[in-house]
């Protein structure tokens, strides 16, 4: 359905709802209990809800105008006929059209605020990464960069076995530097201005197919235990960015939960939800890392050296950010038999309130 | 092994960069094919014209032209091999190069392991006398799975697997070209005689789901059917 007259729908569905309402309160105090002070107050409460919770003006305006008439017509004297002329229920008319009106402006305000706000978290959250990023590229680099030039330069003075192992480690850091730069791709695949990401239905099967086996060529030596729906499920979605963000999650857990002997790969449908698990039986995750595990690496790395590739950090923001621009959620928690658990959920249905869900 | 009647396989390969040129020609040399890099378009055409390669390696960014330009005059008259050298990620230039008559692409960067295998692969099915694929006696086999299609019946071992038509019909189109990434549109042509859209594609997944039931796959383990998420299908590798 067209998402402005959906929009307009759910408008006009809050605005009457909530003058139906009113109306409903107002008759009763009016006519059982002979009540009829606080009736003005209470359409202008009502006036106030709906500029409040609708887009634009039109909608609290029209609220006004027809509070106006209501009260006007049934709980002013003279009763159930227009009488203007009294100056009373002028003055409440005026009250509430001026509500209205300041409450749609203040409203208006506040998103306009939020939005900026949202825009410069981006710009900061990009800012960190890119810093971040140069950083880390050095390590790979400075091993492929003087591998290859001692190689070049003394290869003759080198046994034949010692420069494999080199040009083994130029291999294993430009690997390294493939992820980094998918990763990176990804994000910028979503960070390209405002653009929404475009989502076509994904047989499930076929993604976790495909996911699996891309990381048992990265792994050959690791197991992962798979668990998906029988039926098929499909799923809208951006393919391969959710495919980066499920080998992501397998890889974090290759790389840093210590010990780990089972990962586990679980997907189901709840409802129109489809939620991904991804479980190992590591290490876990510590406390104060928990809550901040998909803000980005700087906050992770303040205590960090320079000898380690962690690009962990990275990688799991990357996962947020896929998984927010989705409209879905991901979440980390340590597991009750030990172990961390990463999940995140997609919406099944094509149809989301993305668009609220993001003011 | 890798040659034919006596003479090495002709690969012409088109790249612009001078480094990734360098260790595709090494490592063909190094594996028995006979190597021919051009850097161009125009250099490209004119040797191909010369050598009559047997397989065409290309990158889309080349200086003077568009690769695919290379590929659109190759397919006027030859049905020469094409594996298409492509950067990351963009599904419908895949699919618009496979239904251009590319048969293959691979992503960059690659490994060596993985362009050789795409190399035998693409110069396997060009034979026509094909040690695996459509034998004499009208059967496709690969591994344990056998494609009867005089009799439209499929094996695994000495089960058979019973598939609906259309579901045979799917399996038939993917074997005749095993190895190669059929695009859903090129397989909804074929199967059901109609232009590909969100719900023939829809249609063609379905199918796919009861066909990968039959044959007992399991996601993350090689089956006889490979996944291309958001291209195609592909028999076999």
């Amino acid at each position: 359905m067209n998402k402005t007259a959906k929009k307009y729908l759910k408008n006009s569905i809050i605005t009457l709802g909530v003058l139906a309402g009113c109306f409903g309160v107002s008759l009763l105090l009016h006519e059982l209990l002979q009540i009829k002070g606080p009736i003005t107050a209470i359409f202008v409460f009502g006036v106030f809800l709906i500029s409040l919770t609708t887009d634009g003006y039109i909608f609290g305006l029209a609220a006004a105008f027809i509070s106006v008439f209501a009260v006007n017509f049934a709980f002013a004297f003279p009763y159930f006929s227009f009488n203007f002329a009294i100056p009373e229920n002028f003055v409440s008319a005026l009250v509430m059209i001026v509500i209205a009106l300041m409450t749609s402006t203040l409203i208006s305000r506040l998103k306009a605020w939020q939005e900026i706000r949202a825009e410069g978290e981006r710009e900061r959250m990009r800012a960190n990464l890119l810093r971040a990023v140069s950083h880390d590229l050095r390590t790979p680099l400075t091993t492929i960069y003087g591998s290859s030039s001692a190689i070049l330069d003394s290869g003759d003075n080198i046994d034949e076995e010692r420069k494999k192992r080199i040009i083994a480690g130029i291999k294993e850091d430009s690997e390294w530097l493939i992820r980094m730069v998918e990763n990176l791709l990804s994000v910028t695949r979503i960070d390209s201005g405002s653009v929404e990401i475009i989502k076509t239905p994904t047989v499930l099967y076929e993604l976790v197919d495909t996911v699996i086996l891309k990381f048992k060529k990265r792994y050959p030596d690791k197991q992962v235990e798979i668990d998906i729906p029988e039926e098929l499920v499909m799923i809208p979605m951006d393919a391969m960015l959710i495919g980066q963000v499920i080998i992501n999650l397998l890889e974090n857990a290759v790389q840093h939960a210590q010990g780990m002997t089972k990962l586990e790969f679980r997907v189901f449908v709840l409802g129109d939800k489809a939620i991904f698990e991804v479980k190992d039986n590591g290490c876990g995750i510590e406390q104060e890392r928990l809550d901040k595990i998909f803000d980005g690496y700087f906050a992770l790395n303040d205590d960090r050296s320079d000898t380690g590739k962690r690009n962990a950090g990275i990688g799991l923001s990357v996962c947020s950010t896929i998984i927010k621009a989705h409209g879905g959620r991901i979440k980390a928690e340590n597991a009750k038999d030990g172990g961390a658990i990463f999940r995140f959920s997609l919406n099944t249905t094509e149809d989301t309130d993305y668009d609220n869900e993001k003011q | 092994m890798i040659t034919k009647s006596n003479n090495k396989y002709k690969v012409l390969l088109v790249e612009d960069e001078e480094n990734i040129r360098t260790f595709v020609c090494a490592l063909l040399e190094a594996n028995g094919y006979q190597a021919i890099p051009a850097k161009s378009f125009g250099e490209a055409k004119l040797l191909y014209l010369s050598y009559i390669p047997d397989l065409v390696i290309l990158d889309l960014g080349l200086p003077d032209r568009d690769g695919s330009a290379l590929l659109s005059e190759i397919r006027e008259k030859d049905t020469t091999p094409v594996i298409i050298l492509s950067a990351r990620g963009d599904e419908g230039e895949k699919v618009r190069l496979l239904d251009m008559g590319a048969n293959d692409y691979i992503t960059k960067p690659f490994g060596s392991a993985e362009l050789l295998a795409r190399v035998r692969t693409a110069l396997r099915n060009s034979r026509p006398s094909a040690e695996e694929g459509k034998l004499p006696g009208g059967k496709f086999t690969l591994g344990e799975l056998v494609i009867d299609y005089d009799s439209r019946r499929v094996f695994i071992g000495e089960a058979e697997i019973k598939f609906t038509q259309t579901e045979y019909n799917i399996m038939a189109y993917l074997s005749a070209n095993p190895g190669k990434v059929m695009t859903y549109s090129s397989i909804i042509r074929t199967v059901w005689r109609e232009s590909s859209d969100e719900n023939s594609i829809k249609k063609l997944q379905v199918n796919m789901a009861n066909i990968r039931k039959k044959l007992g796959a399991k996601p993350g383990e090689v089956g006889y059917v490979v996944n291309e998420l958001g291209v195609g299908y592909r028999m076999g590798d």
